[in-house]
């Protein structure tokens, strides 16, 4: 907020409250289920916050600043959708972000807080197929009632980044360390061509691959092609 | 004696042995010490893996480059594939402080640095400008009675800023010349053989890219095509097998350069493994004997 704009408003006797503030009441309520934020402008707030955690922060944010609540956008990233909460706080627009995996694909209903928030929540369901848990009217909003429930007009199909053709060797880099496998066909022709049956890799030895593997992930290589580590397999193939 | 450490990636010492096979034995003969990288992981590949994440691309290549220099050895590689990921990461690291900087932090976490010492060489450079040409005439000891087409790949015309982009493919071309083969010329030498694009599009990568590649090669009479990348090999290979649901039948083997002058340097076929080869490579090995 400019510092004319400040004074007016104070001369005014309107309360204000500033972007940090909101962001800093949030954390301090929320504290790890906040996962990042951004100012990108004045009056302009996204706070970034695991799902399960949505309740509590729209409660959060009720209990101080009585928001106005605007709507709720959705985005399909093809693995993951994400729904950006927007709410007014004084002149500010507040974002609650998001992300959860579409084989999960439901959210907390926030209408008991924001009854507004019911319309949209039954046109996302409608429109990308989001399920919102214990929503008071779970009915067809935009879609004619027949409509074919496995055919969401806006979802896109559940795939990540990665071509088809390349999705088994992306996952082999990430599971083992190199970009294919090796037979034992070939481990058996290599020890009698007088060779050691693998070559000193990542993918031959495990004291090298917790290595690899942690590189991976600090680079969030992982979550961009979409790995599943407990089944080690991408989360689409 | 010289040396330098070898970075062997992935396709070769899992897939196509052989390759791996007649270049130790070449090196051997040629009075080189190749020492194994120990712990290295794919390089990681210069199509996918560059474009999804260029950081995760230049964090394994600059673990990859710092295993050598651990070793103070300048490294080696058998495929253009890993030498233009390992010499281009390499040339962004010296080139680029503040992605270097970064780079440098996730290195750190696992206790290793790249000071950027090592210098990334393909087979091609080191035996043709390290060893020299004149050495490897010496060592040919059964001159190759062939007609050889020569598929470059696309990666081999990568080069450093103002470098002549023909000087790695000149330098195999000399050095299949050296071997006693014929090289034909047939016309479309550098198109690429398709490889990549089959994640996208089978039916192009094969009509498109390679089928017209082997139709010229054909008509050039050559018995073989020579290469010096795995991912190639693979695409002439497979892809030979692949073109015959649509028709086309072709028999063409396809050697790498390390196996030929392997061969040249009058190492039996037997010792090579040349029946890692989904074409008839052997075959043309025990003809040539």
């Amino acid at each position: 907020m400019g510092l004319l704009q400040k004074e007016v408003f104070s001369r005014r006797g309107i309360n204000t409250v500033t972007e940090i503030e909101i962001v800093k009441y949030l954390q301090k309520k929320l504290k790890e289920d906040v996962i990042n934020y951004s100012v990108p402008q004045e009056r302009r707030e996204y706070i970034r916050i695991k799902p399960a955690a949505l309740i509590k922060a729209v409660k959060a944010l009720s209990e101080k600043y009585h928001p106005r609540f605007m709507t709720i956008s959705a985005v399909d990233h093809g693995i993951d959708m994400e729904l950006l909460y927007h709410f007014d706080v004084d002149g500010n627009v507040v974002t609650l972000q998001t992300t959860f995996s579409k084989e999960m694909n439901e959210i907390d209903t926030i209408t008991d807080l924001m009854r507004a928030a019911e319309f949209i929540e039954r046109e996302i369901n409608d429109l990308f197929g989001v399920k919102f848990r214990n929503h008071p009217k779970p009915e067809r909003l935009i879609l004619p009632r027949d409509w074919p429930p496995e055919n969401r007009p806006l979802r896109k199909p559940h795939e990540g980044a990665i071509p088809p053709s390349a999705r088994l060797p992306v996952e082999t880099l990430i599971s083992t360390g190199c970009l294919t496998t090796m037979s034992s066909y070939v481990k058996r022709r290599r020890e009698k061509a007088g060779l050691p049956p693998s070559p000193p890799a990542v993918c031959a030895d495990e004291e090298w691959l917790p290595e690899f593997q942690k590189i991976m992930k600090q680079t969030n290589f992982d979550k961009k092609a979409g790995y599943d580590w407990k089944k080690k397999k991408l989360r689409y193939r | 004696m010289k040396r330098y450490s070898l970075f062997l990636g992935c396709q070769i010492p899992l897939r196509i042995a052989s390759v791996e096979i007649a270049a130790r034995k070449l090196f051997q003969k040629l009075d080189v010490e190749l020492v194994d990288l120990k712990g290295y992981s794919c390089c990681p590949d210069p199509v996918v893996s560059r474009t999804m994440d260029r950081k995760m691309w230049l964090t394994l290549s600059a673990r990859n480059l710092s295993l050598a220099e651990e070793i103070g050895l300048d490294l080696v590689t058998l495929c253009v594939g890993c030498y233009e990921t390992l010499a281009e990461a390499n040339a962004i690291l010296k080139h680029e402080p503040e992605t270097k900087k970064e780079i440098d932090e996730i290195l750190s976490r696992f206790g290793r640095k790249y000071e950027g010492k090592v210098k990334v060489r393909h087979f091609v450079e080191v035996l043709f400008e390290d060893l020299g040409i004149g050495k490897i005439k010496e060592e040919v000891k059964k001159p190759l009675k062939l007609r050889a087409a020569l598929h470059y790949g696309c990666h081999l015309f990568r080069s450093e800023e103002g470098e002549d982009i023909w000087r790695k493919s000149e330098m195999m071309k000399e050095l299949v010349q050296a071997t006693g083969a014929e090289v034909v010329d047939y016309g479309i030498e550098r198109l690429c053989c398709g490889f990549p694009s089959m994640h996208a599009d089978e039916e192009f990568s094969l009509k498109s890219r390679l089928l017209p590649k082997l139709r010229e090669i054909d008509r050039a009479k050559a018995d073989c095509v020579v290469v010096v990348c795995p991912a190639c090999t693979i695409q002439f290979e497979s892809g030979q097998v692949l073109l015959r649901r649509y028709g086309f039948k072709y028999n063409l083997p396809c050697i790498y350069l390390s196996e030929l002058l392997a061969l040249a340097s009058g190492i039996p076929s037997a010792e090579l493994s040349l029946d890692f080869h989904r074409s008839p490579v052997l075959q043309l090995a025990r003809r040539l004997e």
